[in-house]
Parts: C-alpha cells; structure tokens; sequence
C-alpha cells in the first residue's frame, strides 16, 4: 500500500468483511498445523469427551483471520501487533463475519501506522472474538 | 473452588527451548489452513503470515508449579511482532509468568496467568513476543 | 447532557484502548454519537493520580473517573472514588460484600451502582433469584452496550419491582465502541461531585446509539 493510499484512509473506514464458514476437517488441519492438537479441536467426539458440546476452533485461528483480513485490506503492510479476546468458543460449521474498522491513523519518521478495531461474529452478530492490531506502512520509498 | 496461584513466580523464567528448523510445507501447510486466497509466492520469497508465530511452543506450556494444573483455557494473546519467519530459520522460545490476577466473569470467578513468550531466530533478532492469557478455574 | 458512564482504557486487563483515542474517536462521531463526556471505570483498580485535564481541554470532552468493582452480587460501579473508599476497599478484591460497597460508598460521599444486571453470574437479576435485595441502591444499568441478546432486557423486571433508577454505558473495551450507550442528564455536569448528586436526585434516563440513530432505552 503506497504512501498515498495512506492519506486516503480515515478514522471510521470499515473493512471489507471476510465471511467463511469452517469445516471441522479445516479445524483439525488447523490445529495439527499450528501444533495444538488437543481433542477438542480435532473432532466432536473428543471435544465431548472433555465436557464440550462438540469441536471448537482454536483461538489461534481466529487471530489467523484477523490477520488475513488486515492483509487483504491493507496490501504491502506489515503487521506489527495483534490482540485478541476469546469470549466465546468458535465452533465449525456456523457462518461468521471478520469485521475491522480503522480507529486511529499516526505518521512516523519510519512509517505510518494504522490501528484498527477487529471482531469476529456469529450470523446474529454476537461478538466472539475481539481484537486490536496496529499495521505498519512502510514509507513509499519501500512500497 | 477457584485455583489460587502464588505470585512469586512471576518473572520467573520456566522454558527455554531451540525448536528445529522451520520448514517451507510448515509454512505452506499453515497458509492453506487459513484460507490465505492468493498462490503463495516462490519458496525462495516465502514468508510465514504473522500469526504462524503462535506455533512456537517451548517444551513447557505452564510453569511446572502451578499449583497442580497442567492446562488452562486460552483467554486471548497479544502479540507484538518482529521479523518475519522464513524457511530454515531456527528459532529459540524463552517464557515466563508475566502475571497474574483473578476476576469474575459469566463463569463465576477465573484466575488469569499471564505467559510471556520471546522468540528468537538464530540471528539474534526477536521475531515475536506473545503475552497469553491462560483462565483457569 | 450526555455521558456514557461505563468505559474501559487500557488500563484495564482487557481493554485495548487508549483514552485519548476514544476522544479522536468521539470527535470524529459526533453526528451519530453525541457524547459530552465519558466516565473511565477501570477494572478492580484506582489511581490516584491519573490526570485528564490536559485531554479534556484538546477535544472539549468531559473525562471522569470510577472504578468498576466484583462483588457477591456481581458487578458494581462506583463513583466518587475518594481515600476514604479506598483505604476501606481493596478493589483488586473480587469478593467485596456488595451491601457493604452500595452503603458504605455512599456513606463515604460516592455513589455505587451494580452495572450489567441481567449478565449471568455477575449481575444482579442472578443473585436476587436466591438471595435477599441489597438495600440503598438508587440505580442500575439498564442498557449495557456489551451484553448479549436479552440481558438489558431482562434488567426491566428488576427496575419495576424495585423502583430503581436506570442508567446506560457502552461498557467499552474497544475504541469502536465508546459511547453506543450513554445516560442523558437533564442538568449539567461538570465534575465527579456533580455527577454523584445527580446520580442520587434523579433526572436521566438511558440513550441507545447502537443503530446510528438515538433511542431510549426499551
């Protein structure tokens, strides 16, 4: 993202959505991926056997997204800080809706930076996972 | 009855680990799980997405005197990010007991364990430090 | 004039919001949210020497502080945070006797109010299943701008039966998140002192901004 393109994000711009919905085989190769392969992530029946309703993704991979959304978003940035808030557990299977909105735009002699709100929500738009992250903009001289 | 922690740990260091080298089907595994939409780049300009990060996991989760928990709910994490992680590096996981605190919530009282995580490549150069709330009830 | 009683900065555990960023953000809102001033009601903490004023005179936004606070009845804000409060409470406590807070705060020149009433487990309406009301409380947060479906509105029962007043906070831990509930006052606020005795006189009523546009609170 040059540096003009920049100047053309205002405080308040919402994302593009990401709108997916996980397979539970995307949920076991995730959690195998990322080095979690606790039962509940695996399959229902595991998650049961831990005194969970069925499989549950990990909060990892909600980060993932917030990720891929800010990514998508913001083209030729780099990601400097992500946080995230697992309030409820994702569960394969149900339509959910990454959301980001900028917050807060500051210029540096090593950059800009974008701060941006984040949310991850079911189809009634109940909030499962919320989060912050602050994307760097390289100077045009590095775009 | 709610799990009571001793606060003398933290700052205390309870991992240090080197973990083999990454490797590009990791990388390349971890991109397609995520449903990353554009082709990955050639392997010799392959980067890991920023949250690969979180797979780094040390030989120890938890201190080993946590009062007799070995596990906890993932609460959240912050993630400050440094260099990004390539094919081959190798990287080193250092973490401790960054904090800890109790608090109610729907689920009734929960003590948190903050878990600070610094990760290191083989240059030196931080590539991540993760602070993770584990809730343990 | 209109306040959102229930905010979070940074300061607290699990909020990630500078106070200064929710004042950009406010100001840059103010078509859709018109807030006059926000009330920082940290987590299970007080610190004394927190400073606003130089914030409050750049972006002309009223900054007030209290404390949000664990109980055996849930959640309560506590407003007027003095010494004397302090040295009685440890707010870091997340057993305080919540009879002991509502009555002793206001004893003591504050006034506490339990926040979030229809949350389960740490809020009021689940405690008076099985336990007798506490006395002295003159409000709750009827419009909590953080819970979920159906939990403000099952505070409405609460507030007939007891009589108690209501108030509304956005419950913020997000900058995106200030002020889409707030408490509109009828008389003028201009300090923590003012609040209180306006929080005990009566006069407000709670403000939903959650669609874009105002409306009361159902």
């Amino acid at each position: 993202m040059p540096g003009s393109d920049f100047e053309h994000i205002d405080v308040g711009h919402e994302l593009q959505p990401l709108r997916l919905t996980l397979t539970p085989e995307q949920v076991r190769r995730y959690a195998i991926s990322a080095r979690i392969p606790a039962g509940r992530f695996l399959n229902d029946e595991a998650a049961r056997l831990e005194g969970l309703p069925g499989q549950i993704a990990p909060g990892n991979m909600s980060m993932a997204f917030f990720s891929r959304l800010l990514r998508e978003s913001f083209p030729g940035t780099r990601l400097k800080r992500l946080s995230a808030t697992f309030r409820v557990p994702v569960r394969p299977n149900q339509p959910l809706t990454v959301r980001g909105v900028v917050t807060e735009k500051h210029a540096t002699d090593h950059g800009d930076f974008i701060e941006c709100d984040l949310v991850l929500e079911s189809e009634d738009g109940e909030r499962w996972v919320t989060g912050t992250a602050s994307v760097h903009v390289p100077p045009s001289s590095e775009a | 009855m709610t799990v009571s922690f001793d606060r003398s740990i933290i700052g205390r260091e309870f991992d240090h680990t080197e973990l083999e080298p990454i490797t590009a089907e990791e990388i390349l595994e971890f991109i397609a799980v995520t449903g990353e939409t554009e082709p990955p780049p050639a392997l010799a300009d392959l980067v890991a997405p920023p949250t690969f990060v979180v797979r780094v996991r040390g030989q120890r989760f938890v201190p080993p005197n946590l009062a007799g928990v070995t596990s906890g709910l993932d609460a959240g994490k912050d993630i400050e990010f440094g260099v990004p992680i390539r094919p081959g590096d190798v990287l080193t996981s250092v973490s401790t007991v960054h904090d800890i605190y109790e608090k109610t919530g729907r689920s009734g009282i929960m003590s948190f364990v903050v878990l600070r995580t610094v990760v290191t490549n083989q240059r030196g150069e931080q590539v991540a430090v993760i602070d993770q709330r584990m809730m343990f009830r | 004039m209109i306040l959102d009683l229930h905010t979070h900065s940074d300061a607290s555990d699990d909020s990630r919001a500078p106070v200064e960023t929710y004042l950009k953000w406010l100001a840059r809102k103010r078509d859709v949210l018109p807030i006059d001033g926000i009330v920082l009601t940290e987590h299970r903490q007080w610190n004394p020497a927190q400073d606003y004023r130089r914030l409050e005179d750049h972006y002309g936004i009223l900054i007030l502080r209290g404390a949000e606070v664990e109980t055996d009845y849930g959640h309560v804000l506590v407003y007027g945070v003095n010494a004397d409060i302090t040295r009685r409470f440890d707010f870091s406590d997340v057993r305080l006797a919540a009879q002991e807070v509502i009555t002793a705060v206001t004893h003591m020149g504050g006034i506490a109010l339990p926040c979030h009433p229809g949350r389960p487990t740490i809020g009021l309406c689940a405690h008076y299943a099985t336990k007798p009301p506490i006395e002295g409380v003159v409000a709750v947060e009827a419009l909590n701008g953080g819970s979920r479906r159906g939990e403000n509105e099952r505070v409405q029962h609460l507030i007939e039966r007891y009589g108690y007043r209501a108030v509304g906070g956005s419950d913020s831990h997000l900058v995106s998140h200030i002020g889409i509930c707030a408490t509109e006052f009828d008389r003028d606020i201009h300090d923590v002192e003012e609040l209180v005795q306006a929080l005990h006189a009566g006069g407000y009523r709670p403000v939903d901004f959650r669609n874009g546009l105002r409306q009361g609170a159902r």
